[in-house]
Parts: C-alpha cells; sequence; structure tokens
C-alpha cells in the first residue's frame, strides 16, 4: 500500500467520504470514533475501508474514548483520526489537551453543527472556530485547517497528518454541515502517501514509538525529553510552554494558508473561512458588475496615483466596485502576516461567517487601521450571495435602487 | 452556463437520492462540474427535505441554490414551501398524485400512484427522476441509467430502471405532442 502514486481519479464524493479517503491516502491505519450527525459518514466509510487496508476501527463507547484511543494508537506507531460534531468536540478537549502537552500527532475532524449542546443535528455553523483554539485548558498552540469544497476535504485531511507529523501536535480539521454534506466532483489520488515523522527542534517530549526500542514515558505532567516530571521546576516548566507555542508560532510561515481573489486593486475585502467563502466569492463576481458612478472611485485614482504609481493606476478599471475576496484555510495560527498583506490597500473588510461575530474580532485585532464589519448568521442557513451583496453595497454607500 | 436544480419532498421519498443520482449523471457521466447538496430534518422519515444540485460548466462558487431553474416537487408542502423561488422559466415538475397545483406550464408525473400500481411504493423519487431527465437539457438517459445500476444492488437495480424508463417514457410522448425539446419549451436559454 505505501507506495505514493501519482495516478488521479474522477469522483463523486460527499464531504465527508472525501475525508475519510484523504485520511486512507495520508496513511491513516486506525481510527475510532462514536458516530454523529453531520460527520457519520466518515465513520460510515472507514468501519468498511480501514480494514481494507489494513488498518484498525473501533467504534468507540464515547467520544471521551475515541480521542484517548488514536492517542494510544499513535504513540503504538499508527497515523491515528477520529471524527466528530460540537457535543462529541466538546468532549474530547481533555484528551486534546492531554495530546498538545505529550505532543502527539494526531487528527481530530469536526464536521461543525448548530450549538450549544446538542442544538441543531442537521444545519450547519462555524460556531465552534473559539473551541477550536482554545478548548482545551492551558498554554498551548493548535493547528485548525477549515475546507470549503469537497477537494478541500481531501487535500486538507492530507495535510492535516502532514502538519501534525511535521509539528508533533494536534491537527483540527474544522469543517462544517454545508461541507461535510455536499457533494461534487473531485479528484482523487491512488495509493498511499509516506507522511514521515521529523525530528523538530523545539519538541520536548519523546518522538519515539512504543516498541521501538526506546525507554518512552508518555506524560500529562510537563516533562523533560525522557517523559520525566518537571512541573515542580519552575524554569523549566516554562521553557516547556514557551516551546509547545514556539513549535507552531515560530513556523507560521510554512503553516499559514490563504487564497485571495481579486485582491489586487480591492477597495472592500470579504474575508472569509470554510463553506461562507463560497457564497462570497459568488458576491464578489456580481459585485465586479455592478457599475459604481459615485464620486469616490474618482478619488480613489488620485490616491492610487500616489500609494500604487503610474502605470497600474492606468490599467485599472474604475467603473465598477472594487471588491475581492481572502479565503482563510487556516483559521489558526492566525495568518496576520499574510492577511495584512494581502489587505494593504483596503479600507473596509466585511467578515461573513455562520456565528454570532467571532472570528471578526481577531481580523479587527491585526487590521486596527481598518473598518470591520462583521456579518454574523446564526440559524444553520449559509450567508446567499445576495445577502452579501447587500452588505457590500451598505457599506460602499450605495443601496440596490442607486445601482440601478 | 449555470442550471440551478432544487427537489422538495418529506423525508422517506428518496428526494436526496434522486438529486444524487441526477448529480453523479452530471457529473461523471456529461463532465459538468456539479454541486451537490441538503437540508433535512432530525427525523429518519416525515418532516421537510430538500436537496440541491447546481450544474455548470465553469468552477462552482455558490454551491446552493437561490432562485431555482428546475424545481423538483414531490410532496404539497414541499412545494408551497419553494414555488416562490423560482424563476419565471422555470422546470417545474410535481408528484401530482401528492401535489396540487393550478400554475400554467407545470409538468405532472403521478409518480406516488404508478410506483404503488407497480407494487414498489419505494420507486417513487425514481419514476420522478425518469420524467425529469427527459425534461432536462444536456444531458442524455443512459448516463442516468448508468448510475442506477452503479448506484444499486443487482437485485434493485432492474426494478429501479423499470421505474426510471417509465417516468422517461411518459414525459417523452408529453414533450413529443408539444415539440418541445426540453422542459424549457422553444425558448431555452440553455
Amino acid at each position: 500500500m505505501d507506495v505514493k502514486s501519482e495516478k488521479r481519479n474522477e469522483v463523486v464524493l460527499q464531504g465527508n467520504e472525501a475525508c475519510a479517503k484523504g485520511a486512507l491516502y495520508a496513511g491513516c491505519r486506525f481510527f475510532a470514533g462514536y458516530p454523529i450527525t453531520p460527520s457519520t459518514e466518515i465513520i460510515e466509510m472507514l468501519a468498511g475501508e480501514m480494514q481494507r487496508a489494513g488498518g484498525a476501527f473501533i467504534q468507540m463507547e464515547d467520544e471521551i474514548g475515541s480521542a484517548c484511543a488514536i492517542i494510544g494508537a499513535r504513540w503504538g506507531g499508527s497515523k491515528a483520526m477520529t471524527a466528530t460534531s460540537g457535543p462529541g468536540y466538546t468532549l474530547m478537549q481533555e484528551a486534546i489537551g492531554f495530546a498538545a502537552v505529550t505532543e502527539t500527532p494526531i487528527v481530530i475532524v469536526n464536521v461543525q453543527r448548530g450549538g450549544p449542546s446538542t442544538g441543531q443535528p442537521t444545519r450547519s455553523s462555524q460556531q465552534d472556530i473559539y473551541q477550536a483554539r482554545y478548548g482545551s485548558h492551558g498554554d498551548y498552540e493548535i493547528i485548525v485547517l477549515s475546507p470549503s469544497s469537497v477537494q478541500e476535504m481531501y487535500d486538507f485531511t492530507i495535510r492535516a497528518f502532514e502538519l501534525a507529523e511535521q509539528f508533533r501536535t494536534p491537527v483540527i480539521l474544522l469543517s462544517d454541515e454545508v461541507v461535510g454534506h455536499m457533494r461534487e466532483k473531485i479528484f482523487i489520488r491512488e495509493g498511499s502517501e509516506v507522511i514521515k515523522s521529523e525530528k523538530h527542534r523545539y519538541v520536548v517530549s519523546p518522538q519515539e514509538d512504543f516498541f521501538k526500542g526506546a525507554n518512552t514515558t508518555v506524560e500529562g505532567q510537563l516533562h523533560d525529553e525522557r517523559g520525566r516530571r518537571i512541573g515542580h521546576i519552575a524554569t523549566k516548566s516554562g521553557d516547556f510552554i514557551y516551546n509547545i507555542n514556539k513549535k507552531i508560532r515560530d513556523n507560521i510561515d510554512s503553516i499559514a494558508s490563504i487564497d485571495t481573489y481579486c485582491m489586487e486593486d480591492a477597495d472592500v475585502a470579504i474575508v472569509a473561512y470554510g463553506s461562507v467563502a463560497r457564497p462570497a466569492l459568488n458576491a464578489v463576481k456580481h459585485a465586479r458588475g455592478i457599475r459604481d458612478d459615485r464620486i469616490l472611485p474618482k478619488t480613489r485614482i488620485i490616491r492610487d496615483l500616489f500609494k500604487r504609481g503610474f502605470s497600474k493606476t492606468l490599467k485599472t478599471d474604475y467603473s465598477h466596485l472594487k471588491v475581492g475576496l481572502v479565503k482563510i484555510n487556516t483559521v489558526w495560527p492566525f495568518p496576520e502576516e499574510l492577511l495584512r498583506q494581502a489587505t494593504g490597500n483596503v479600507d473596509t473588510v466585511i467578515v461573513p461567517e455562520m456565528n454570532i461575530g467571532k472570528y471578526s474580532r481577531e481580523i479587527e485585532r491585526v487590521l486596527k487601521d481598518k473598518l470591520v464589519v462583521p456579518m454574523a448568521k446564526c440559524g444553520g442557513e449559509i450567508h446567499t450571495p445576495t445577502e452579501i451583496l447587500d452588505k457590500i453595497l451598505e457599506v460602499s454607500g450605495l443601496d440596490e435602487e442607486a445601482v440601478k | 452556463m449555470r442550471l440551478n436544480v432544487r427537489f422538495a419532498g418529506s423525508g422517506g421519498q428518496g428526494v436526496i437520492l434522486a438529486s444524487v443520482l441526477l448529480s453523479k449523471a452530471y457529473g461523471l457521466g456529461e463532465n459538468y462540474n456539479i454541486a451537490q447538496t441538503q437540508s433535512y430534518g432530525p427525523e429518519a422519515r416525515g418532516g421537510a427535505c430538500k436537496a440541491e444540485v447546481v450544474i455548470s460548466d465553469e468552477e462552482i462558487d455558490y454551491m446552493k441554490v437561490e432562485k431555482a431553474d428546475v424545481f423538483v416537487a414531490l410532496n404539497q408542502v414541499g412545494y408551497d414551501k419553494y414555488i416562490d423561488t423560482v424563476k419565471d422559466d422555470a422546470i417545474i415538475l410535481i408528484n401530482s398524485t401528492l401535489v396540487e397545483s393550478d400554475r400554467p406550464g407545470v409538468y405532472r408525473i403521478q409518480a406516488t400512484q404508478r410506483a404503488e400500481d407497480m407494487g414498489k411504493p419505494f420507486v417513487v423519487n425514481i419514476i420522478a427522476l425518469g420524467a425529469l431527465t427527459r425534461l432536462m437539457p444536456k444531458i442524455h438517459s443512459p448516463a442516468v441509467e448508468e448510475e442506477i445500476k452503479k448506484n444499486f444492488n443487482a437485485s434493485i437495480a432492474g426494478p429501479n430502471l423499470e421505474a426510471y424508463r417509465m417516468g422517461y417514457e411518459i414525459l417523452d410522448e408529453e414533450m413529443k405532442k408539444k415539440g418541445y425539446k426540453t422542459g424549457f419549451g422553444k425558448r431555452s436559454r440553455f
């Protein structure tokens, strides 16, 4: 199985099924989970395919057991994953903290549904955006990826395993019901990739799997390279905390990833992640087609002559609404620098998200000089392009009547 | 080209399965880009169920449907809920056993009745899918038949194919009489 293959097959898959396929391609050979809508299809598919791939699948008694089982499996030498949704993800927090402190490379998929508590089993949300980052107690950094299409669900699952092994950290794939249940035509690869665990200079925990000859202690208290407790020594403990945070923070350049559309000449930016980036892109395309006859665009020509130079200004079409999209792929660690670069010339940022307006705070923190307009939507429906377009017109000082 | 298709019905009628087969036929058989989404309640049966398919020859950005080009209603509740969010020239197909409509230009198929006559009440969705395929532009019937064969066990593919062809032929007759190539009639945008 462990042969890297570049043969690509075209298939129609659901987001959750694509995630399962991605995990198998990435070499995941242990899955423990407890079924929960809307992530059940991942478990359903792996229940059949994991054994065929020579791995192990367990349906656990609950999500606490699931998260703990994959930590154990990883220390036993198998790449491991679990999948859940909001209520189950809440139960996993203790184990996520344990994985962070023992520096165990595991992948946890959270297909978000409406919360709090049992909430809305069959509806979508992005309410767990902060729980994904700050869910467990104590100071730790974590990597969270947010896919917005079925292809990304496949690709990001593979990426999650790569990042987990590279930085010896739990990685969260933060999907949502819309992406998880959506079917699209995607390309998947045959065979399996060999992802090697890299020795990282900031990693302080033992890195040798069990049964490989080394004496390994997996310790939940702060510990040294051999797993011996150091919780009573303040200086060493401080270094440990700095190290498990630094290993991710200092490498943000190789982790962070965003995509931009039409940002080169934009005055207004939409910053979105996950499924909401899709209607946002549609709204951007529509906005670009709307003629803008106000006086503001003309003053922009003068501004741009100074700011961006003569040739660029000459090539810019000032008759249309200048809107762009920044799609954030790695929601945590927050891609501060990339976002600052991408939104350099923008004055207004709209942040549509399927929650009460959480992530916009983080964007406000980073883009202090810009007007950040949160666009919250709760209830389980994804934003429509029309709603986002209306917001664009509103912040541009245009309403729909004026455009006609 | 972007074709927005919406299915509405009750949980258990096979609304989602019909949309999946249609999207696979367009995606794999006819090589279009597709995005299929759905929305339903926590109940296994009963409760409102909606499925949407977007078919495009470009990359699909927004994956859901705002205004439908094609609307299929398998029950009255679904029909009433979504009939106001279709385009003026949309293809509307109703399961006329369960849905009443006085809207002109609506296509009808007695899907529930015909399925019960067959002695296989579970093929309602496939009969409607057959009828729908005849109305849709840019698709050939074998593409859908292929997906039915691939997605069902051999034992159950037979009745489903039979149901599919029945639906297709009923609408085929109607369309031949009208002289239409697709359900959009003579002034097709597609």
